[in-house]
């Protein structure tokens, strides 16, 4: 079969500086949501390890409402749910200043939390209870075990589920094209409407989610290799 | 050459249907007659039967000499009694299955059966999709797309637009207790529409300056508007009202003036069959004369409908 490839019109100059926004809307969001999928994980597995039942159930039923309800469903509850409990003020504030990429950010990340959390909970439940007891009793407190002694390790142990969640979570970024984000592929989207020149938009967009995502895979290698703690 | 294919045409047709008739009655003979006597009618009949296969392989041969040869459109459809509309059955108000009977109704089905009746046949309603429904009408398999069809040049280069009998508007819905009173008070602001809408290109054309926020579908573009996401949703006039009959009464949608664009709607018929075109034409003129296509606008769009909306076209060529 013969397929005729038309690259010269999606490579106009229009398209490439739209796809490019759309390539920066993209890093930005995978940026945003991270960092707070990260940190919320990182706080949510550190209150379960301290071993309080309550907590460690509201923990337990975040993760599992974040992991069994479609990511889809959580963007529409935030951006189309959530704001109308907000004060009719913060309301009209929060939609003048880019309320789709706000409520993109905190829905992706605080879904993806739930993943980073369990990874580093199966790192803290790798470190083995020694060198717990051991940084108490060299009068650290718990954060500060925590935060010296235990997280260093257990982030070490978890580093190769934690790189495939964050190849998810920027694969996942696309799901916020459904409530208007304009990244990437909402950007593809648009030209193929534009120039009807499907398969190779979709080309391009696929190279480069496939270029971001194995430089991630690649980077997420050499920290991993550089961290590793050695063998005794 | 015309006359000429559609005469051996006729030919191959009556012979044809005189021998299917005769061959049928020579299958229950043997059964109503003794095998003596069944030699006798019967050798009669396969000499008058082969004298019409003559006839029919004759006319039939010269049908093939005189090229393409068919009979016009509305002789065809005259002939056959029905007229075979290709209707969408998910398109309310225009095409769509009523909840209660079952059956395909709308707008554009009374086109149909108003055209059906005008050429003195019956409509025959044939449900088509959207993405296919061209391909159906180049084929054959309809007579009369009523599936709504907006006229543009690239479709009228492959069939033949009969006369509009809808204007579809494409306008901009904002909310009644909002600041925006004119399309163009939206200059600069952000306007939602759906993805893969043909209204992205029109505002790309009409008002370069808008923003536009595209949604996967359209009750996700609405409800960004009504809640304030965005300031306005372009979207086609009936689906605007659809969805503002959705809404409580404490929010009021409205269309703002002017429209960013019109599209008329035609039926649509194959290429090259003018006196089918003349004859739907003429069906639609009636229509409109008798104020029967007044009639039907307001039976599913007028002001007693959710829709709410005032016939502000005439039935009239298109002018493109």
């Amino acid at each position: 079969m013969l397929l005729h490839l038309d690259f010269a019109s999606i490579f106009a100059a229009p398209n490439v500086k739209h796809l490019l926004w759309g390539v920066q809307y993209t890093a930005l969001l995978t940026l945003t949501s991270w960092v707070l999928a990260v940190a919320l994980g990182t706080v949510m597995a550190t209150l379960r390890a301290m071993g309080n039942p309550f907590i460690e159930r509201l923990v337990a039923g975040y993760v599992a409402y974040h992991q069994n309800v479609p990511m889809l469903a959580q963007l529409f509850l935030w951006y189309f749910g959530f704001p109308t409990l907000l004060p009719e003020g913060a309301q009209g504030w929060i939609n003048t200043h880019g309320s789709e990429f706000i409520f993109a950010s905190i829905a992706i990340g605080l879904c993806m939390a739930a993943y980073y959390s369990e990874d580093i909970r199966s790192g803290l439940r790798a470190v083995s209870a020694g060198q717990h007891e051991a940084a108490r009793s060299l009068g650290l407190s718990f954060t500060k075990s925590m935060r010296y002694v235990i997280l260093p390790q257990s982030f070490r142990i978890a580093m190769p589920p934690f790189i495939n969640h964050t190849v998810v979570l920027f694969k996942n970024t696309s799901l916020a094209m459904a409530i208007g984000v304009a990244e990437l592929t909402y950007t593809v989207r648009d030209i193929e409407n534009q120039t009807f020149r499907t398969f190779e938009i979709y080309l391009v967009g696929t190279v480069i989610y496939l270029a971001v995502s194995l430089s991630l895979m690649g980077v997420g290698a050499a920290v991993t290799r550089h961290t590793r703690i050695p063998a005794k | 050459m015309d006359n000429y294919a559609q005469i051996s045409l006729y030919l191959v047709f009556f012979s044809t249907k005189n021998m299917t008739s005769k061959s049928l009655a020579m299958q229950t003979e043997p059964i109503n007659t003794s095998s003596l006597h069944f030699k006798h009618p019967s050798t009669e009949k396969r000499m008058k039967l082969s004298n019409k296969l003559t006839a029919a392989l004759l006319g039939l041969t010269l049908a093939l000499l005189a090229g393409t040869a068919r009979a016009d459109q509305l002789a065809d459809i005259k002939a056959r009694g029905t007229l075979v509309c290709g209707v969408l059955a998910n398109f309310e108000p225009f095409g769509f299955q009523d909840p209660a009977s079952r059956e395909i109704v709308g707008y554009d089905v009374d086109y149909c059966k108003g055209v059906a009746k005008a050429l003195g046949v019956k409509p025959v309603l044939q449900v088509v999709s959207m993405e296919a429904r061209i391909p159906e009408l180049l084929q054959g398999r309809v007579d009369v797309l009523a599936a709504v069809l907006g006229y543009s040049p690239a479709r009228a280069e492959q069939l033949a637009f009969t006369h509009q009998y809808y204007v579809a508007k494409q306008v901009i819905a904002v909310k009644t207790s909002g600041p925006f009173k004119a399309r163009d008070d939206l200059d600069g602001k952000r306007v939602s529409t759906i993805k893969g809408s043909s209204n992205i290109a029109i505002m790309g054309r009409v008002m370069p300056s808008v923003q536009l926020v595209s949604y996967d579908d359209s009750p996700s573009a609405f409800l960004a508007m009504v809640q304030g996401k965005v300031n306005g949703f372009v979207v086609s006039e009936p689906i605007m009202h659809r969805f503002a009959a959705k809404l409580g009464p404490d929010t009021n949608v409205a269309a703002l003036s002017p429209p960013v664009g019109l599209e008329y709607w035609g039926l649509g018929i194959k290429k090259g069959e003018p006196a089918m075109l003349d004859a739907v034409n003429n069906a639609l003129d009636g229509m409109e004369k008798s104020g029967e296509a007044q009639q039907i606008f307001d039976t599913w769009l007028g002001p007693k409908t959710i829709y709410q909306m005032h016939r502000d076209f005439k039935i009239g060529s298109i002018k493109g």
